[in-house]
Formats: structure tokens, sequence, C-alpha cells
């Protein structure tokens, strides 16, 4: 077994240590610098070493990461398993300890082949130079209208009739609107200044009641007196909850 | 359109317009071809650029095409100044691709366990460049976020598809093991 130390970990620690990037990349590395198969791994020997390392990098006062302490346990776990002797009929349903560290290791190994292979494609492809994309208007088309001159006159006629229906249409509506602003704010408003000139003191159930007037008349002459007061020409006041509201004039004063 | 001449200038025009990466289908609806034509053209201007002394390039990027330099006319273009310095990955990063890239869906605890190591900072670091993306979530406990590789990636490591992949058969491990003798 081809296996023997090159240098004392402790002269490697000293350059490489950080750079390992979790347990299984320290014991690749290992296993590269040993040359070992990695499919017949001497266990004892490469536990060993990874010890060493892990030693090595107490002595430094480097912080082990909790990853490379699992490994060791893993590690030191079947080198155990190998040392113990093994029963004979056993031997052959046996799996061999190893294994799953292996598949592990071989799939890391291929992982950082690839990892290389993009490393070197990137190197390629970076001297490729692209355009910045353009900064396009919303749409670039203008729509072009085929038409005849029938067709044009068709489509005239048909819009004049849309438009006299519609004019039709809002014709109705308009007189609707306008009965029922039959009740005008501003008519009330006015009103109600002119009874305020009077000097008298107003009572709202008496101004506007539900018993001879509309909803929306009482609702209006509620908003015509909340304006008048806005305007300051009228205060407004109640004695008590749901109680009468009373109207004052105010005098306005003048220049 | 019918002129084969005429609807590659077209392609290329639009192309070069967008500056972007396009859509396939997007240029089989401009040049009002199907897809499958679409692409058979698009291969052949690919094979084209790459064969004549043109100083640009077509390239496919999963479903979308995109025009660029060819690397050979990158120190000519450094005359421009454009100063442009891209910063490597480190080794961590290449290899949490590489995983992420053989492997997708895949989750960070799969990531993890190929590397044996915690591959938080560097996932990040990827999302952030773009190089991958989060592309749903496992079904299971805790509903993992799954990632994969994305059109960034292809357009870095000079792919055209993920089918590009280099083939990395991991059944082959399996034989291999079991020729393993048992000392």
């Amino acid at each position: 077994m081809g296996f023997e130390h090159t240098a004392s970990p402790a002269d490697v620690c000293t350059i490489k240590l950080k750079n390992f990037e979790g347990p299984l990349d320290l014991l690749f590395y290992l296993i590269e610098k040993n040359q070992i198969n990695i499919y017949d791994i001497p266990i004892v020997e490469i536990t060993d070493q990874y010890m060493e390392y892990l030693f090595a990098m107490q002595q430094m006062d480097l912080e082990i990461a909790s990853e490379f302490l699992v490994m060791a346990a893993t590690l030191l776990h079947i080198k155990s398993k190998l040392l113990l002797p093994s029963r004979k009929e056993e031997e052959q349903e046996e799996e061999d300890p190893r294994e799953e560290l292996v598949v592990k290791l071989v799939e890391y190994k291929r992982i950082k082949e690839f990892a290389e292979i993009l490393k070197e494609r990137e190197q390629i492809w970076s001297r490729v130079y692209y355009k910045l994309p353009e900064a396009l208007p919303e749409s670039v088309f203008e729509e072009i209208l085929d038409v005849s001159p029938l067709m044009l006159k068709e489509c005239y006629l048909k819009c004049m009739q849309n438009y006299y229906e519609r004019q039709n249409d809002v014709t109705h509506k308009m007189e609707r609107i306008l009965r029922r602003e039959q009740v005008s704010l501003r008519l009330k408003i006015k009103e109600l200044l002119a009874r305020l000139k009077r000097g008298v003191k107003l009572c709202f159930s008496q101004l506007y009641n539900l018993k001879h007037m509309s909803r929306i008349e009482v609702a209006t002459g509620f908003l015509a007196t909340l304006e008048v007061a806005k305007m300051g020409r009228a205060t407004i006041y109640q004695k008590e909850e749901f109680g009468e509201i009373y109207i004052e004039p105010k005098v306005q004063r003048k220049g | 359109m019918d002129d084969l001449r005429e609807i590659e200038a077209v392609l290329e025009a639009v192309l070069f317009a967008a500056g972007d990466s396009v859509p396939l289908e997007k240029l089989s609806e401009i040049i009002g071809q199907d897809k499958k034509t679409t692409a058979g053209i698009l291969s052949g201007m690919e094979l084209k650029y790459k064969n004549s002394n043109r100083g640009i390039m077509l390239r496919q990027l999963g479903s979308n095409y995109q025009l660029c330099t060819k690397p050979e006319y990158e120190e000519y273009i450094a005359y421009l100044g454009t100063g442009r310095k891209k910063q490597g990955l480190s080794q961590a990063a290449y290899e949490v691709l590489a995983i992420i890239a053989y492997h997708q869906p895949v989750t960070k605890a799969y990531v993890e366990q190929v590397r044996g190591v915690n591959s938080d900072n560097v996932i990040a670091t990827l999302l952030e460049k773009n190089l991958i993306c989060e592309i749903g979530r496992q079904e299971g406990p805790g509903r993992p976020k799954l990632y994969g590789t994305t059109e960034e990636f292809l357009r870095v490591f000079g792919f055209s598809s993920l089918n590009d992949l280099p083939k990395l058969s991991m059944n082959e491990i399996q034989v291999v093991m079991n020729d393993v003798p048992v000392d």
C-alpha cells in the first residue's frame, strides 16, 4: 500500500489548512496526496493522518468546525469496525464499512471535477460581450387601415347612428337628473338665509318636517343648515342628544 | 416573408435591437413561422456565424437566443476601455453550483450533504449573482426550497441548455463498488 508521509502535517497546515472547504475536501486532499485508490482506502492510515490535521489545527488555535469532528468520528468508527476481527461466516454478507464513505467521496470527486470544468468554461465565456438590452418604446407599430370609400361611408353611418342613440339615451338620463334636482341645495340655502334675516331663532323640525315634505327635501334642508352654519351666518345647537336643532342667526359684521 | 435570407436578416436585426436574449416564441411570432421552423433557421444562423469571419455569434440559451461577440476578439474590445473586471467565484461557489446544476431541483440540505459542510453563504452569493434561483418547494416536512440554475448560468458558462452538461453517470459507482475486493 504505497503509503508514506511526505511532509509532516504541521508543515502543510501552515499553508493549506484554511483552504479546506470541509471535511470531505480535507479527506480528498489526503487521498490525492498519498495517491490512494479511492475504492480501497487504507482506513487506519487515513484516519491517523486526518486526526493529525485536526490536532495541528487545534494547536494553531483554528476553530474546528463541527463538520470536521463529525468526519473524525465517522472515520474512527469505520476504523474500529475494520480492526475488530470479523467472524468468517458473516464475512460474505457483511458490507464494507467504508462503502458509504467511498460513495460520498466519489460523488464529491465528480463534483470537484465539474467545478473545475465550470471554472475553465467561465474563463473562456467571460471574454464574450453582450449589448445591453435596448429600451424599446412600448409599441413601434402604427395600425394602417385598409378601407374602401364604401366601407368608410358605412363606418360613418354606423358612427352617427351610435351617436344619436347615445344622445337620446343621455337626454333621457338628463331628465331624470333634472327631476331629482328639483330640490336644490342652493335654493334651500337661499330660503334659510332669507328667514334668518328676520333675526328669529328657528327650529329645524318646524322648518323641515317629513310630515309635509319629501325625504329628499328634509335632507337637503339639513345640508343647507350645515352650509349656512359653515358660512358663519348662523349658529346651530342642540340641548340634548337627538333633541331639537335650533338655528340662531348671527349678526354679520359689515366692513 | 418566404425568402430564407430575408428571414435571417430580420432575425439578425431583431436580435441586435433587443440586445437581451429573446424567446424562441417571440421570434417565431415576428417572422410568422412555427417554432420548429424558426429554431431550425436559428441553428443554421448559429453555424453560419460560427464558420464565417464574423465578430459576432448567435447563442442559444435554453429556449432563448442572443447575439454576442466571439471570445477570441476580447482583446480588441478591451481597447474600448470598458474596464470591466469580473470577479470569479470562490472554490466553494463552483462546487455548490456544480451540485445544483447536476441534481436540480435540489434542496440546500442535499447540497450540504454532498459537500459535508454548511453552504448558506455560498447559496446566498449564487442567488445574488442570479446563477441559481428558487424553482419551487419540496413536498414534505418544512417544505424546503428547491434550487435550480438560471439562464445566466448558461450564459456565464457557455452552455446552450442543461443537456450540454458533461455526462456524469452516477450508476457507475455501484458497478465499481461491486468489484471492490473486501480485504
